[in-house]
């Protein structure tokens, strides 16, 4: 039986070498590009013929891309809906990549559970935020490690810590949607190990089998929840570091 | 862990997605989202425009049933001064026409009574004669003397007394 940690084995389905480089296609490219399509569906259908009076797939689009604009509206303000698209993007790839992932099928794949890929999409924000922060502010944008009102030796103090809390921001993003994914897909693995363990108890086949199911139909829900508050999550922590580089306190 | 193999993992993970994620963002979402946004946004305007016709409706409205009542206040009103006046009117010509028949049954009382009056003075007078007469022929029959006139009116008048 595959050990609960083979589901995020990354196999190489088409190698490519560039340059000295692997950049192989793998199951993960796969499952992204899996991602990719089925956004492109959702966004290309629904905005097709933009109609005032929307239809089914028009009215999810808008509900999400609402949704999406609130939340910036609450976090940055009137400046953030620049950001819409692009907080919306990553907001509904790494939803999709969750929920991909939990498909229960034996080739499924959630690139999100891999912190290179969360990584990269932090990094994405953390690069997006110094560059909105420095391009408003300037130099300016350090005022945000400073704390008001306080004098030199604390000042430097709190500054030391701010600086570090803010280069640890895309690792902790990072980290937070990795740690989530890959202990819901454990924890998934294991209860289903003990499905087939405990069913092919020799003397009452199957009876024993029952429980374990039952708690993995649970967190099966548990785990939908989870890939929807994860990927908000993501998105509100990317608004709320956006607001910093914005609107300096 | 297989995702802690970075050697291995990390750089096609990283460049798969850094491709996707472009194609994601301008390929799929630029071109999709702003689009839906203006849609969104001129359904918004519509709504508010409605709104305010709506509302600038009902005040219209609003004035149009205040005036309406206004209206039939005033007509209520003067129908009611109209009805006043006339009922003023009908009272007066029924209390002169009472008073000028008042009058005339008054009048028509007196001469009546005037009538009467002259009547009974010559009917008294009459019968003052007639028993003057009566006792005339009494005391002739008595006495075989029939008293003058004189004597007998004035023995007729004090007996009538």
């Amino acid at each position: 039986m595959a050990g609960p940690m083979e589901q995020f084995a990354v196999k190489v389905l088409h190698p490519i070498n560039a340059g000295g480089y692997d950049l192989s296609f793998t199951n993960s490219s796969l499952w992204m590009a899996i991602a990719l399509a089925a956004v492109s569906i959702f966004l290309f259908v629904g905005t097709a013929r933009p109609q005032l009076v929307p239809g089914r797939w028009q009215a999810a689009v808008e509900y999400v891309y609402d949704f999406v604009r609130r939340m910036l509206d609450e976090n940055v303000g009137p400046e953030g809906r620049r950001f819409a698209p692009l907080i919306f993007a990553i907001f509904i790839f790494v939803l999709a990549c969750n929920l991909l992932g939990l498909i229960p099928w034996v080739g499924a794949f959630t690139p999100t559970s891999h912190i290179s890929v969360t990584l990269g999409l932090a990094m994405l924000v953390f690069i997006t935020v110094c560059i909105v922060g420095f391009a408003r502010h300037g130099l300016h944008f350090f005022s945000l490690f400073w704390p008001k009102d306080a004098n030199i030796a604390l000042g430097l103090f709190v500054f030391i810590i701010e600086v570090l809390s803010f280069l640890s921001r895309p690792f902790t993003l990072a980290i937070r949607l990795f740690a989530n994914m890959t202990a819901g897909h454990v924890l998934l693995k294991v209860f289903g190990t003990f499905v087939v363990s405990l069913g092919s108890f020799g003397a009452l086949p199957y009876v024993f089998g029952i429980l374990p199911l039952s708690v993995n139909v649970a967190l099966s829900a548990l785990e939908v929840l989870i890939a929807v508050v994860q990927a908000y999550v993501f998105a509100l922590l990317a608004s709320l570091y956006l607001n910093d580089a914005i609107n300096l306190h | 862990m297989p995702q802690f193999d970075f050697a291995n993992v990390f750089l096609p993970q990283l460049v798969w997605l850094a491709i996707f994620f472009a194609v994601l963002y301008f390929a799929v979402v630029l071109p999709t989202l702003p689009k839906l946004g203006r849609t969104m946004q001129a359904r918004e305007d519509q709504v508010t425009g409605d709104l305010d016709a709506a509302e600038a409706a009902k005040a219209s409205a609003d004035k149009l049933a205040a005036d309406y009542d206004a209206g039939v206040a005033e007509a209520q009103e003067s129908a009611r001064a109209a009805l006043n006046a006339a009922h003023a009117k009908a009272t007066k010509s029924l209390e002169t026409k009472l008073a000028k028949a008042d009058a005339k049954l008054a009048e028509r009382v007196a001469a009546a009574e005037a009538e009467l009056t002259e009547a009974r003075t010559k009917a008294l007078g009459e019968v003052e004669a007639i028993a003057a007469d009566v006792a005339s022929d009494l005391v002739e029959q008595l006495t075989g003397k029939r008293p003058t006139a004189a004597d007998a009116a004035k023995a007729a008048r004090a007996v009538a007394g």
